[in-house]
């Protein structure tokens, strides 16, 4: 009976010890418990908690984000930050994500690709940071990429966008490009000229590409002139560089069936189908690509951390020029915003003005994945440094104003979602070779045009 | 003679105390009927609650039964009849729930699971001096020591290792802390759910105790009903609340336009409507554009059959509902044969007595145990068409093959899962290999539930093996049989994972791997189309409720074993 009473006492308290150890609140790592409260004036003020997230790629973004949160946790007065790496091998960030703001449980600020900004937005599930901004006397629009700005400023009610729209939905985290990653080895055992000297000539144009790819290609049935992963990026590229593009010039209508975007859909189909340079399209080109079996792998810079353990000689080039002189390459954004439903806007405004500041943006960017948001000589300077890959240039040449990137952008007029899961599949047919570029330039458009409502 | 009188004493005062409490249950009871009236009320008078209106519903006649049932206590109360309190105990015992569900709500218990995870891990090594401790007090039952003197002091000494390493545990589980932010959160917005779990805690007991059962004259048999449900009640209030609940909620969701966030329109069947429009157009030749035949702007091209030199377009509302079908039934056409026939004919040579049987009987059981995502992580790596090690041995086969016989076999270099050929069937490749495993198991069970006299009757009869077979194992094994395809059946039709982790996108090749569920989640999940997504799934559900049924009419026709 004792015994009895005894194991019931025992069970409830173990019982009860996890409910209060759910409740004790986050680990002392979290915040330095050294940090005095925040005072203002002779008023003290009540501390702050903000949790935030950001996509981490791998483990060591995940310790520079969390050190960074440590950092900036001293540095904000009055603010207490927990930083929560979102996403599992399972449950992708941002379903875990979308599930969260569903539930309301999403954290007070959030990273966001630049594609489902006007999903959030145009929902009211992210803050529209505008008038916060306009008392900050040290921010500028202007002091970020135009490109991502323009989206990011873009007042769906005015349809306006820049500095005085009315409309700022967060700042983005950082930018990216593609380029080719070069197997230096392959390039020089099939004697095909060097794809880096070809563009510091200003040779680096689509025949030098299927040159170089089809000398390397002859190296054996297992070697690969080029590889690029199966999704609206690689492809996007070709249809950019010959002129034409996903949507039309105000992105309201599907551009997919001009005679410029199946001209570069043409080039790109015969890589796969016409010439055979290309690794299967749908497979997974890096690991062929770190195995030594391909020479020219296309992806952005958030590979490179990867690309880093490989054992030949590599280095990067930008893309090559199309037929309009221009290589046709992404501005990929994504971005801080502000949930709707936080309690504390100012504070996670500041947070978010922390976060995209050239301090910041440096550490992050001296993993070797990103490139700064920020149109800064300075950072641009630093990002040249963090080597390999030796030829860092080719990236900020991908981004370079006269290189005329395409801003990776939200669809405002319809639905992102919608458009690529139709586009995707109808372009994959025509790479794979189950369709012609004819019979997708007749057809595309009248489905794509259903996610512009 | 004294003693009596004090026992009678003692009997009436417990009668008086029993009276008092059972009219005090009777006026909670009245009491409880009025404020869940007064709880619709406020609902509807916007006074607090739930904005969307199947929740306000919901609410409501969850509050008018509670009145109700609790007015029909109160009055079987009075009669003093059993009734009264077998609705109390439920009534109570529900409210008891949820209160203390609100209690844990307002103290934050369940949004700091991370803080669980992190801070419980802590107090893991204080849970070993916790057991050392009761090992150091039971120690004394093995050791040849003097009895008493080995209780005495090993028993105490246990305990107080126990009671230091459970103080440890506290205070590395940060339970101080934990104990102060659950009470502050509680006392900022949670009193009155507190102060339901006292009241309904205290009418429990009031009712429960025997005197008071006595006194509504309860029965051996009542015992028994209440504490059956008592036992039940945990999985019950489970299945309520994790199953049904949500079930009768995505049937509700499927007739509105609900997006996650904001409170849901009533759309009426447009979510079916949609999904479930077709339309058959005949085709003045094989290569005629669909919209020249078909409304571009309602339809898309599903698929076409051609004849001769005309043809039929198949075109719906939403293609990729259909597409997802077609292949969700093209999994299940293959992948239930392909995890079931082998897994019966495995079955029935791991059933023989040769040595090492039972080592392979956890060998091919392995597969359903594994993870399906690091399984589908695997198979990519093998299915890669450039470096993976499938399209790797067909290589070194076909240049073997050819250098022997000296022949012309051209490798094909299949592309498993970016060809829309090949996608499919290397999902279905995937599937059948981790379901066979443990369909084998249980064809392995059903076999050995066969009685051997059978056999033994067939052998003296002259049969041979494959006779056997065919006489004696098949038809015996019909209702497991049955179990298996029905299972697989149910199981294949909600293909997910394997999907999901191995392609990518998920949709395959020109959607050659879309899927029902697949479609769903995308749906449900990524383009916040959640009214939608629920019309899928009962449209899933009646596809598999529709297959099952056919598999039990089947069954019963054909039931050998029973008849």
């Amino acid at each position: 009976m004792k015994n009895s009473l005894l194991m019931k006492a025992f069970s409830l308290l173990v019982i009860a010890s996890f409910a209060l150890a759910a409740c004790g609140g986050a680990p002392a790592t979290q915040a330095p418990a050294t940090e005095a409260p925040a005072v203002s004036g002779d008023d003290t003020q009540a501390e702050v908690s903000l949790r935030w997230r950001t996509r981490p790629d791998n483990q060591e973004e995940i310790n520079v984000y969390s050190q960074i949160s440590q950092e900036l946790d001293v540095e904000l007065e009055g603010i207490t930050l927990t930083y929560e790496p979102g996403g599992t091998e399972g449950s992708n960030y941002q379903d875990q994500l979308r599930a969260e703001v569903a539930a309301g449980t999403a954290p007070d600020v959030f990273w966001i690709p630049g594609t489902d900004i006007a999903d959030f937005a145009t929902r009211g599930l992210i803050l529209n940071l505008a008038d916060i901004a306009a008392d900050d006397a040290d921010f500028n629009v202007a002091d970020f990429y135009e490109g991502p700005m323009f989206h990011m400023t873009y007042n769906p009610e005015t349809k306006t966008s820049g500095a005085g729209s009315g409309a700022l939905w967060g700042l983005p985290r950082d930018v990216s490009t593609f380029a080719l990653y070069l197997n230096l080895d392959l390039i020089a055992e099939a004697g095909a000229p060097d794809p880096r000297e070809l563009a510091a000539n200003g040779e680096w144009d689509w025949d030098a590409f299927l040159d170089v790819a089809q000398k390397t290609r002859a190296l054996g049935s297992d070697i690969y002139g080029y590889g690029a992963s199966a999704w609206w990026g690689p492809y996007g590229v070709w249809l950019n560089a010959a002129g034409g593009g996903f949507f039309n010039a105000d992105r309201t209508a599907c551009a997919l069936d001009t005679a410029e975007s199946l001209a570069g859909l043409t080039f790109q189909r015969s890589l796969y189908q016409e010439y055979d340079v290309a690794t299967p399209y749908g497979e997974d080109p890096e690991p062929p690509f770190r195995a030594g079996k391909v020479a020219m792998f296309q992806n952005g810079r958030w590979a490179t951390p990867g690309i880093r353990t490989v054992e030949f000689e590599w280095d990067v080039v930008e893309l090559p020029n199309g037929p309009q002189g221009t290589p046709g390459n992404w501005l990929f954004w994504g971005a801080y915003v502000v949930n709707a439903k936080t309690e504390h806007p100012e504070e996670a405004w500041a947070l978010v003005r922390a976060l995209t500041t050239a301090e910041t943006q440096g550490k992050i960017s001296a993993l070797g994945a990103n490139i700064p948001s920020r149109v800064s000589q300075e950072a641009l300077d630093a990002f040249l440094t963090f080597t390999p890959p030796a030829n860092n240039q080719a990236f900020l040449n991908g981004i370079a104003p006269e290189a005329k990137p395409t801003a990776e952008g939200p669809l405002w007029a319809g639905s992102w979602p919608e458009f690529d899961k139709i586009m995707g599949p109808a372009i994959q047919g025509v790479l794979t070779g189950a369709t012609t570029v004819e019979q997708f330039g007749a057809t595309i458009c009248d489905e794509a045009n259903k996610a512009f409502p | 003679m004294l003693c009596e009188e004090v026992k009678m004493s003692v009997s009436s005062t417990q009668d008086n105390r029993t009276e008092l409490i059972l009219r005090i249950l009777f006026i909670w009871r009245l009491l409880f009927a009025l404020m869940a009236v007064g709880g619709v009320i406020a609902i509807w008078a916007g006074g607090f609650g739930p904005g969307a209106l199947w929740q306000k519903m919901l609410i409501t006649t969850l509050l008018s039964m509670a009145s109700i049932f609790s007015a029909i206590g109160a009055v079987q109360i009075r009669r003093r009849a059993h009734a009264g309190r077998m609705i109390s105990l439920a009534l109570d015992y529900l409210a008891f729930f949820v209160s203390a569900v609100l209690v844990l709500d307002r103290g934050g218990a369940f949004i700091g699971i991370d803080s669980l995870g992190e801070n419980f891990g802590r107090g893991i090594p204080d849970l070993g001096i916790v057991l050392a401790g009761y090992f150091l007090s039971i120690l004394d039952d093995y050791l040849p020591l003097p009895k008493q003197t080995a209780e005495s002091s090993l028993k105490r000494a246990g305990r107080w290792v126990a009671l230091a390493g459970f103080i440890l545990f506290l205070w590395h589980v940060n339970a101080v802390n934990g104990i102060l932010n659950f009470f502050g959160r509680l006392f900022e917005n949670g009193i009155l759910a507190a102060l339901g779990v006292v009241m309904f805690s205290a009418a429990i007991w009031g009712m429960w105790r025997q005197p008071t059962a006595q006194a509504l004259h309860a029965k051996t048999g009542h015992e028994q009903i209440l504490n059956g449900w008592l036992f039940l009640s945990p999985n019950l209030l489970g299945f309520l609340v994790f199953f049904a609940g949500p079930l009768v909620l995505s049937f509700y969701f499927s007739f509105t336009d609900s997006d996650a966030f904001n409170t849901p329109k009533w759309i009426g069947f447009e979510n079916y409507a949609k999904l479930l429009n077709i339309r058959f157009a005949t085709l003045s030749s094989p290569d005629q554009l669909a919209r020249e035949v078909v409304d571009i702007k309602v339809y898309d091209e599903v698929g076409r059959f051609t004849i001769g030199d005309t043809g039929i377009l198949f075109a719906a509302a939403d293609k990729f509902f259909w597409l997802a079908l077609r292949n969700t039934l093209t999994f299940v056409l293959f992948a239930v044969p392909l995890s079931v026939i082998p897994a019966l004919i495995l079955s029935n040579i791991l059933n023989s007595k040769l040595p090492g049987m039972k080592f392979f009987r956890a060998v091919y059981f392995m597969p359903s145990i594994a993870a399906v995502v690091g399984i589908a992580l695997v198979w990519q790596w093998l299915y890669n068409a450039t470096i993976g090690y499938i399209n790797y041995f067909i290589t070194v086969g076909i240049e073997f093959w050819n250098n022997l016989f000296n022949a012309g076999v051209v490798d094909p270099k299949i592309q498993w899962v970016s060809n829309e050929q090949t996608a499919l069937f290397a999902v279905i490749i995937i599937a059948a290999w981790q379901t066979m495993g443990f369909n084998t198991v249980l064809f392995l069970a059903g076999l050995q539930n066969i009685p051997g006299e059978l056999y033994e009757a067939a052998t003296v009869d002259g049969a041979g093996a494959w006779d056997k077979f065919w006489g004696i194992t098949l038809p015996m094994l019909a209702p497991t049989t049955f179990y298996v395809v029905s299972t697989t059946t149910i199981q294949a039709m909600q293909v997910f994972e394997q999907v999901f982790i191995l392609m990518n996108p998920p949709e395959g090749p020109n959607n050659s791997t879309l899927t029902l569920v697949l479609y769903l989640y995308r749906n449900g999940f990524q383009n916040f189309k959640q009214g939608y997504a629920s019309a899928i799934a009962w449209i899933l559900f009646i596809v598999i409720f529709g297959l099952t049924l056919i598999q039990f009419q089947r069954q019963r026709r054909s039931s050998v074993y029973e008849s």
